[in-house]
């Protein structure tokens, strides 16, 4: 599909995104951290990391590799329906350009009736199984640490997963060295990783409200209008949340008068519907980082 | 949240728009692309979040009346 985008709108796009402004760099601080991170790793006999794809566990896949070699460090990916498979081919794609040895498991926290039914802390429910499927796998390989890469900006948010990440004794190096999201972003660059300036993507429950059920068909739904969207030109941070019949569009802030334009929202609603939504709507503030936990149980 | 009231307010700004609370997300339905391009505007956006939170939503979704409903007249309800 083409995206729908004006000339116009593509070079406003083209402007922001080669604007000095937007671009992380690095300094000597996030250098430092490197190094403690470095020196971190290498201390550890051999480690797995619990490995999505995303621009913080690209970025300690890549450190990790080169710290440890290749025999001591494995990054190993948990497959499951709320996990994209866009971002699935993204994170197996990353494997194989900067050669890190990867291992793909299924989680299935999806037979969990705790986690379907879609509490506030649905996150530990799945957290808990894919830690519980990693240490299998560490300790059937003879692997001493479990790693994520939660960073030292996640703390200050709403993370149950944080909460099975202790119980199973996975440790958050980034996390624990001070690396913020753009100390991260900017070291990433520096490395030449492509996932320095992609959109930090949740799973795809997290687009449902809670108390919501978490259904394959739901998670579907999600996917295919968000994919589509993406082919339409949308870039930046996505998110279509599902309230039942009505899929709630956001998008960047920066770009809603673009795609309010009559002929871009006709293309974006019918995209979305093609999806399986009955009703199509775009948020008015556009992308807001866990704006579900705004409105509480349900939402919908 | 009071969807008859911020319809109405709605409507005093010139958003001719149907309401519909889903707890304290705000639908507003228009009738069709060309009526919702009026909110590529980033001040009318702003005005129409600001009455939003006046009458207790915390977000608004701008909806494009479905295909069944094109070309139905609009009005608060």
């Amino acid at each position: 599909m083409e995206p729908v985008l004006t000339e116009a709108a593509r070079a406003d796009v083209a402007t922001a995104a080669s604007s000095s402004a937007d671009t992380p760099r690095t300094n000597s601080t996030a250098r430092e951290k490197e190094q403690r991170l470095v020196a971190w790793l290498a201390e550890r006999r051999s480690v797995i990391l619990g490995f999505s794809g995303g621009v913080d566990s690209a970025y300690l896949a890549c450190v990790a590799l080169e710290a440890l070699g290749p025999a001591r460090f494995l990054a190993v990916i948990g497959r499951s329906p709320s996990y994209p498979d866009a971002q699935w081919d993204a994170a197996r794609t990353l494997a194989a350009q900067f050669a890190i040895p990867v291992l793909e498991v299924n989680t299935h926290e999806m037979l969990d009736p705790r986690y379907v039914a879609n509490p506030s802390n649905r996150c530990y429910f799945c957290k808990t199984e894919l830690w519980s499927v990693l240490r299998a796998v560490a300790d059937e390989r003879g692997f001493d640490t479990i790693v994520d890469g939660s960073n030292a900006d996640d703390t200050h948010d709403w993370r149950p997963g944080r909460h099975a990440a202790r119980e199973h004794a996975v440790e958050s190096p980034l996390a624990d060295l001070g690396f913020t999201k753009d100390e991260i972003r900017a070291m990433s660059r520096a490395r030449g990783l492509p996932t320095w300036s992609t959109p930090s993507s949740p799973c795809l429950s997290s687009r449902l409200p809670y108390g919501s059920a978490v259904t394959l068909e739901r998670l579907q739904q999600v996917e295919r209008a968000e994919t589509a969207l993406r082919a339409l030109g949308v870039e930046g941070d996505l998110r279509v949340r599902h309230h039942g019949d009505l899929a709630r569009v956001e998008l960047p802030a920066d770009r809603l008068d673009t795609w309010l334009a009559a002929p871009n929202l006709r293309a974006l609603v019918r995209a979305v519907r093609d999806a399986g939504f009955a009703r199509v709507s775009v948020d008015l503030a556009g992308f807001r980082s866990g704006s579900l936990n705004v409105l509480g149980a349900r939402g919908a | 949240m009071n969807a008859h009231a911020l319809a109405a307010a709605l409507a005093g700004h010139g958003v001719d728009a149907r309401v519909e609370a889903r707890d304290a997300l705000a639908v507003i339905t228009m009738s069709n692309g060309d009526a919702a391009e009026r909110l590529r505007d980033a001040e009318l956006r702003r005005v129409v979040l600001a009455l939003a939170a006046q009458h207790g939503f915390k977000m608004v979704a701008l909806e494009l009346a479905s295909a069944t409903d094109d070309g139905a007249a609009l009005s608060g309800h």
